[in-house]
């Protein structure tokens, strides 16, 4: 079982395998300088998508040495898009990753019915783990990033999704908590409802590979303490590996606290297309871009 | 203690003091055949309010002495019912019975805000089978008296039942919420009811029991069928209680169960302050008079 967000980056190496990362409009410094980590460890064949002359000027200035790399060209970022999103589609790329452009742009690419890697019906999420120095394990979450009021469906979907994830960091039956406000249920708050449903579809195996618990508020998720002395059985018990949460609103601010208060560092993707789609914000370290490369490559 | 027949009623009932059965125009001969056996077996101290020269002629037909019962003339139906109800509202009787009147009648006198019997939850119908094929007596809610319960009017009809089986010497009993399949699906209200009835449970919610659903008919009934799917569940196989999602899965399963089964079964209304024994004229003299047990032993 993989505690630390390095262990997941051997892993990942272990595998012997150059994972070759379509990146879409490569002309921003800091994400060449997380893929020529990558490139460097062996485990990313980075194809970089743009304009030759602006990716050299953009690792020139991040003082990234590009030698070696592949590059494609391309006139502007939405072919640049296209470009990293038919990579994937033909087989001839295993990740897509944003460079600079905007993820609008890039998920337009990902979703187009026709060219896209999105399959009919797949939920689109987001799924990250943390590394925080005051857990003593991963903590995964979802949805961070992607859909703003998920409804049954989608949250079911974003659950397996961050069951896969930390299945394959060898977590086998992730404890699962659903996030709110109390561990109360009631008609007034939705969430709880949908919560309550899921928690027996889990019971009826609906859910797979979890043990699955909610509504739970933080405390009761990730602190046993907390838990003795609410005295609320519960199987997820204060050591949650994984949070539900039940809308951007909740999620984001606590996903950037985390990153701004709590010292985290983080690896996620977006889930649900064929291939892992890596999209980075600015405000993420470069050690955290590093990671979201190493989990994407793990991932695909 | 593990209830396997309704004459098991009988023994809860002994150990207590006997209580006092009021019954509104009890000149109804098969109820007032079953009140004057309960008498007689000193299960109950009835109060007879009605007609009184038929409720001395039905007494003669059926060969029964009603020296030192309380009888209050009354011939007219709905003013007998007032009486009765106002007796209950004082706190003077144990146990409501209906004789020869409407249940609406009745009920509405139960629910009037000045003198009726409101207690703030909602009424409920609870009935309580003798299945030869199961291996202890079965409750069965709503089959009569809510039409489509919502999910708080479901809370509040297990809450009634399950203070009712805890009086019966059933300290938790077992839940099983009823649905078509055992699976939650989302088109299928009951299921999703059925979920958060559960998960309220586990959060103290909903007190002194044990809940789980969706469960089919089969796997609540029988371990071997839940064995079967796959169901971990600690009701499955060894319901004490089952919910129904509404009134027409409830009416079907009681009469199914009293034609095909030829199950033995007693009932009472919940709810109010006191239990209300509100049979019908289909029911037999033997289902009348356990369900005057029952209400003694629920009161």
């Amino acid at each position: 079982m993989i505690k630390r967000l390095d262990e997941m980056v051997d892993l990942v190496r272990s595998a012997g395998r150059k994972y070759r990362i379509a990146v879409a409009w490569a002309h921003d410094a800091n994400t060449l300088g997380a893929l020529k980590m990558a490139y460097d460890l062996g485990f990313a064949d980075p194809i970089l998508i743009g304009i030759p002359t602006e990716i050299s000027k953009s690792a020139k200035k991040a003082e990234v040495d590009i030698t070696g790399l592949r590059i494609v060209e391309v006139g502007n970022d939405s072919e640049a898009c296209a470009k990293a999103v038919e990579l994937a589609r033909s087989g001839d790329a295993d990740v897509v990753m944003k460079g600079l452009v905007g993820t609008d742009k890039l998920l337009k690419a990902v979703m187009d019915k026709e060219k896209g890697i999105l399959p009919p019906r797949a939920v689109m999420t987001y799924v990250c783990a943390f590394e925080l120095p005051s857990y003593h394990k991963l903590l995964f979450m979802t949805d961070p990033a992607v859909i703003p009021f998920p409804d049954l469906d989608q949250k079911v979907a974003m659950a397996n999704y961050a069951i896969e994830m930390a299945n394959r960091f060898g977590i086998e039956n992730p404890k699962v908590a659903l996030v709110g406000p109390s561990e109360k249920v009631s008609r007034h708050f939705e969430n709880s409802v949908e919560y309550s449903v899921m928690c027996k579809m889990s019971e009826r195996g609906q859910i797979k590979r979890c043990v699955m618990d909610g509504p739970l508020d933080l405390f009761l998720a990730c602190d046993p303490k907390s838990v003795e002395i609410k005295g609320i059985p519960t199987p997820v018990d204060g050591n949650a590996d994984i949070l539900l949460f039940p809308n951007l609103e909740s999620s984001n601010p606590f996903y950037k606290s985390l990153m701004l208060f709590g010292g985290a560092e983080l690896a996620g993707m977006i889930c649900g297309p064929t291939k892992p789609v890596v999209v980075m914000s600015r405000s993420e370290s470069e050690k955290s871009k590093f990671y979201c490369i190493a989990l994407s490559c793990l991932m695909a | 203690m593990v209830l396997k027949k309704l004459s098991d009623l009988g023994s809860i009932v002994q150990k207590e003091p006997r209580k006092k059965l009021v019954i509104a125009a009890a000149q109804d001969k098969y109820s007032l055949n079953a009140v004057m056996n309960a008498a007689n077996d000193n299960v109950i101290e009835p109060i007879l309010i009605g007609d009184k020269d038929m409720i001395f002629s039905i007494a003669k037909l059926g060969g029964f002495n009603l020296d030192g019962i309380k009888i209050i003339d009354e011939p007219d139906t709905e003013v007998a019912v007032e009486i009765a109800v106002k007796m209950a509202n004082r706190g003077e009787v144990d146990i409501l019975m209906k004789g020869m009147v409407g249940t609406s009648t009745l009920l509405k006198a139960v629910l009037n805000k000045e003198w009726g019997l409101r207690t703030g939850n909602l009424l409920s119908h609870f009935a309580l089978f003798e299945v030869e094929t199961y291996h202890k007596l079965i409750a069965v809610t709503d089959v009569a008296m809510n039409i489509a319960p919502n999910l708080q009017e479901k809370i509040s009809i297990v809450n009634n039942s399950v203070a009712c089986l805890n009086k019966l010497g059933i300290p938790n009993p077992k839940v099983a919420v009823l649905g078509a399949v055992e699976m939650v699906n989302e088109s299928m209200t009951a299921t999703l009811d059925a979920a958060l009835l559960s998960k309220m449970n586990q959060r103290d919610q909903i007190r002194n029991c044990i809940i789980d659903g969706p469960l089919a008919f089969d796997n609540a009934i029988s371990h071997e069928s839940a064995k079967h799917k796959g169901i971990r569940s600690e009701v499955a196989g060894d319901t004490d209680l089952l919910l129904m999602p509404d009134i027409e899965v409830g009416n079907v399963l009681y009469k199914s169960l009293v034609f095909f089964a030829k199950a033995k079964v007693a009932s009472v209304i919940l709810g109010a302050s006191v239990p209300i024994v509100l049979t019908s004229r289909s029911d037999s003299e033997q289902a009348k008079y356990d369900s005057i047990i029952l209400a003694a032993a629920a009161s």
